[in-house]
């Protein structure tokens, strides 16, 4: 049973290391999704009459935490060369400094909504909120391939 | 011959809005200008409903009891029979009807539709799940693209008077009347106070709808 369960570990881990790049996409694909849900539902919160700070929090808390991440979402081979349907454009590997920078953006723009909304006042809320969309539109503009 | 009415100002002036405004949205949609885009999104909400009530209370040519015909008149004018009224033809009255309706489902749906990344969602997306929204904003280009078509339509069939039937039917939509042939009677406009109440009337219903309810 011990040797089992070794061996599974040992697979499980084989298989992370050489997750081929459709699954990193398509990971990565449902990560963005989750974003812009949340960023759908903050703007939601703000235009209803009587806005949840705890709502907007738990959305805030997870844009935050998943804008640190991003980058990684991005290993070299995951662009369109990987073969799956994907609107990363090579200029993300090619420009990878730009493409760095506005992901360290949006971080930063992204912890202070987060710490604005964990303060609770709507009014820092709304404010903080344009950066954080004019960070997912800068980098989406340069780097993300239009839908159709 | 003397100059008879035939559309009033809020008529004329809602066609030629809506003119601007299509091309307008197009690329404020297109370039994911979506501030100006809802905005605009808005002020074409608050022009359907205004017509649709003009549509019952205003002058005679605005009011679709007044030119909405049914099937018999609209074969009747395939076959050579001239309207005894001035106005839309019973033909041109059913490309009125696709029009607003189509005009109204873009509208419509885009209330309710998202972009992808959230950022700015229709006045009433927060009453459907972002999923939802983004088959709803799928919807809302396909719609726009179909009334698009019949936009062409309706500028081909105007052509198709101006060149062949030998009939300009966009000057009098531009000054709102035409020389009449004599007999004909001209359109009973509605008084002011009318405009006054269906504007506000369609302000107001634009205002809750944009502020989400």
């Amino acid at each position: 049973m011990r040797y089992f369960a070794l061996a599974a570990a040992a697979c499980v881990a084989t298989a992370a290391v050489a997750q081929p790049m459709a699954a990193r996409i398509a990971d990565r694909q449902a990560n963005y999704k989750q974003m812009g849900a949340a960023m759908k539902a903050i703007n939601d919160q703000l235009r209803s009459g009587n806005p949840s700070v705890r709502e907007i929090r738990r959305r805030s808390a997870l844009i935050a935490g998943f804008s640190v991440r991003l980058l990684r979402w991005f290993p070299r081979g995951s662009g369109p060369e990987a073969g799956a349907r994907t609107r990363a454009l090579p200029a993300i590997w090619t420009d990878h400094d730009s493409f760095t920078r506005r992901g360290a953006a949006l971080v930063v723009a992204a912890r202070r909504l987060d710490a604005a909304a964990r303060g609770g006042d709507l009014v820092s809320i709304r404010a903080a909120l344009p950066a954080v969309s004019r960070a997912c539109s800068a980098c989406h503009d340069d780097f993300r391939a239009p839908e159709h | 011959m003397s100059r008879i009415a035939i559309w009033d100002l809020p008529t004329r002036a809602f066609h030629w809005l809506i003119v601007l405004l299509m091309p307008a949205l197009w690329w404020t949609g297109e370039e994911h200008m979506y501030d100006l885009h809802l905005l605009l999104g808005e002020a074409t909400l608050g022009l359907i409903l205004f017509r649709l009530i003009w549509g019952l209370i205003g002058s005679s040519t605005a009011r679709f009891a007044g030119f909405v015909r049914g099937p018999g008149a609209v074969l009747a004018y395939l076959r050579g029979q001239r309207p005894a009224r001035v106005g839309h033809n019973p033909l041109g009255a059913l490309s009125v009807l696709a029009l607003l309706f189509l005009l109204a489902n873009v509208v419509g749906l885009g209330l309710f539709a998202s972009d992808e990344d959230g950022l700015a969602p229709g006045p009433l997306a927060h009453l459907v799940t972002y999923d939802s929204a983004r088959i709803l904003a799928e919807r809302h280009e396909q719609v726009f693209w179909i009334l698009v078509g019949f936009i062409g339509l309706h500028v081909a069939a105007i052509l198709f008077y101006l060149l062949v039937r030998r009939e300009n039917l966009v000057t009098p939509m531009v000054t709102g009347g035409r020389e009449g042939s004599g007999g004909e009677a001209a359109m009973a406009a509605a008084p002011a106070w009318r405009f006054f109440v269906a504007a506000a009337a369609a302000a107001a219903l634009t205002w809750l709808i944009a502020a989400g309810f």
